[in-house]
């Protein structure tokens, strides 16, 4: 995919940069901001990392200029500002995600594939489908290999997501946020635990496992 | 900002300010008395003229009554009881003879209101406080009645009467200054007190505090209680500040202590091993993560999280909560129960700090309670309050941790 960065720190920077390119993705770095909003509006990137505090033109503003320019490219902001309003401030100015600095690249680079292949302009699906295993959305109804299993509410929606990102690696907190909406750290490993009860259901009786866990990262459905 | 906290500045206010209202107050004052000097004497002169008029009839009808010689006798007796010529008469028949009466000489032409004593020449002697007579000529069948009035009983009782308005006005105009003066001065002690306890706190005492005035219950008193209600949260604040600080440092110590060790180990080891970079990552979060409470906690106790409060329903998150943390609670061999009402149980707060804050509870709950314990998260609704509770039927808490499980970090045995 092809990234655009728009980061004042040049350390940050370059290991943001490099670290995608080694993954096979295609990094472009613009150091201000003011060039940052004339990269977005030139090329046509897949997503966007944007640091909040950026000479010439801010974060906020650059994300808030760059949707009135109707360009739909999904963007991350990357802060320092950690503070409990400032996540709001970043989504309400137009961003898709919002990671705070000092971050891990995996938690970088997982939120901005989940950012990436979401399609534009979501057509709903109705019916999700990784390898032999099927969900309907309407029905809420959870199906392997022909088999219909029972999941309970919560499981569901965690297995929604899991679908929804298949083949991608969602990390602890991506789950924690958006399928519990906690916007926290909780010290017990609720994520492990939800996602070891899943697995008891979908994989466990099948012969081959479609959760596969990401060490010190999170989690991947695929076939 | 100490230059403008000086006190003379204080004083002049309000000591001008009482003195303002003094001045006011004697020109409004000196008004009304006036006024009233100005009522009495005009009812005063009213009535003297109303006298001689009812004099005027009576002696009509005397004469229409009983005739001529009882007219005259009557006025005849009227000059004559006259004190020192008190009242003055003067009663002429048609052709122009002089009949009865002290006033010895007419006039030419109608009667004038108002006569200076000198201008008359009157029968005996004369009060020598009459200053003038007031006139008044009526016809009475073919004679004509010339009588006067002395004005010296009118300008005695104005003289009284503005002697007592002029005594009592300047006792009005002295308590005016004299409790204004007090009342400024009060006002300035108070003032003082206030600009000095603000120019404590900036250099440094923040334990000053306005002294409380004794029964007062004005606005001096509102504003001096509110400063002191802004000093103890100032202070909070500071202190809070300070402890976040000696918590960083301490909670911080310690790991960085063991990343720099294994750092350390790491550049003088021939070659690199994973577990060794692995376990350096992990102890980077371990201190972000620590570094990432401390700044929340930081950040809810100075409470500026509040503009953000909005209608939340607490049973919503109740269900969220409990969802998230039933197969960990499973695990641990302890059963979540919710017990909420079917009727809303909305509150004005933050979702996502009520979220953590029940999610601390549970988790709390479900880490140091028993296999078969039984956690119960309830809401209620009650005229004066939302009460969220989550209880277990676990060890519980020591009585002597109770207070002090509110305090940072505190963990009990």
């Amino acid at each position: 995919m092809r990234v655009l960065v728009v980061e004042d720190d040049r350390e940050t920077a370059e290991y943001i940069c490099s670290s995608l390119k080694a993954l096979g993705h295609v990094a472009a770095h613009a150091a201000d901001g003011k060039q940052g909003f004339l990269d977005a509006l030139d090329s046509n990137f897949d997503v966007m990392v944007v640091d909040r505090m950026l000479p010439g033109l801010d974060g906020l503003s650059l994300v808030k200029s760059v949707r009135n320019a109707r360009v739909a490219t999904p963007i991350l902001f990357l802060s320092a500002l950690g503070g409990l309003n400032d996540r709001v401030d970043g989504l309400e100015a137009g961003a898709d995600d919002y990671l705070v600095k000092p971050f891990a690249f995996s938690e970088l680079s997982a939120r901005l594939t989940a950012l990436a292949r979401r399609p534009p302009m979501q057509v709903e699906e109705t019916r999700l489908q990784v390898a032999d295993l099927e969900i309907d959305l309407i029905r809420h109804s959870v199906a392997r290999a022909g088999e219909e299993i029972a999941v309970q509410p919560r499981e569901f929606r965690l297995l929604t997501y899991l679908m929804k990102n298949a083949d991608r690696v969602v990390t602890r907190t991506m789950l924690l946020e958006a399928v519990w909406d906690f916007h926290f750290d909780p010290n017990t490993n609720v994520v492990e635990t939800h996602i070891s009860r899943l697995r008891n259901k979908i994989d466990k009786p099948f012969e081959r496992p479609l959760i596969h866990t990401v060490r010190g990262t999170g989690y991947s459905l695929h076939g | 900002m100490a230059d403008n906290l000086q006190q003379p500045s204080a004083l002049r206010t309000s000591i001008r300010l009482s003195l303002q209202y003094s001045f006011l107050y004697a020109v409004l004052s000196a008004l009304v008395f006036a006024l009233a000097y100005g009522f009495t004497q005009y009812e005063v002169e009213d009535w003297v003229l109303d006298q001689m008029r009812s004099d005027a009839e009576i002696l009509s009808e005397i004469y229409q009554d009983s005739g001529a010689n009882a007219l005259i006798s009557r006025v005849d007796a009227l000059a004559e009881v006259s004190f020192e010529n008190a009242r003055i008469f003067r009663l002429v028949g048609a052709e122009g003879a002089v009949i009865s009466g002290n006033l010895l000489v007419g006039f030419d032409g109608p009667v004038p209101r108002f006569v200076p004593a000198e201008d008359l020449q009157l029968k005996g002697a004369s009060n020598d406080e009459v200053e003038g007579y007031w006139m008044r000529e009526d016809q009475i069948g073919p004679y004509s009645l010339i009588q006067g009035s002395g004005d010296h009983i009118v300008a005695e009782i104005l003289e009284a009467l503005g002697l007592s308005l002029v005594i009592g006005y300047l006792a009005v105009v002295l308590l005016g200054l004299v409790v204004g003066v007090r009342v400024g001065r009060i006002t300035e002690q108070r003032i003082t007190a206030i600009s000095q306890t603000l120019s404590s706190v900036s250099s440094g005492n923040l334990s000053a505090r306005i002294p409380a005035v004794a029964n007062a219950r004005d606005d001096l008193s509102r504003v001096s209680g509110e400063i002191n209600v802004m000093l103890d949260r100032i202070k909070r604040l500071l202190e809070s500040q300070e402890q976040i600080s000696n918590d960083i440092a301490h909670d911080m110590r310690t790991p960085l202590q063991h990343l720099r060790q294994r750092l350390e180990k790491l550049r003088n080891s021939p070659s690199v091993a994973p577990e060794d970079v692995s376990a350096s990552l992990e102890q980077t979060e371990e201190i972000i993560a620590t570094f990432n409470a401390l700044l929340r906690i930081a950040q809810i106790e100075a409470g500026n999280r509040r503009e953000m409060f909005e209608r939340t329903d607490l049973a919503q998150i109740i269900a969220n909560v409990v969802e998230v943390f039933e197969p960990a609670a499973e695990d641990e061999g302890v059963s979540l129960t919710i017990d909420v009402p079917d009727t809303a149980l909305d509150v004005l707060g933050d979702r996502g700090l009520l979220t953590q804050m029940l999610s601390n509870l549970v988790e709390n709950a479900i880490k140091h309670c028993p296999q078969g314990t039984t956690v119960e998260i309830s809401g209620q609704t009650t005229p004066s309050a939302t009460i969220l509770r989550v209880a277990d039927n676990g060890l519980g808490i020591p009585a002597h941790d109770r207070e002090r499980i509110f305090q940072r970090f505190f963990r009990g045995e």
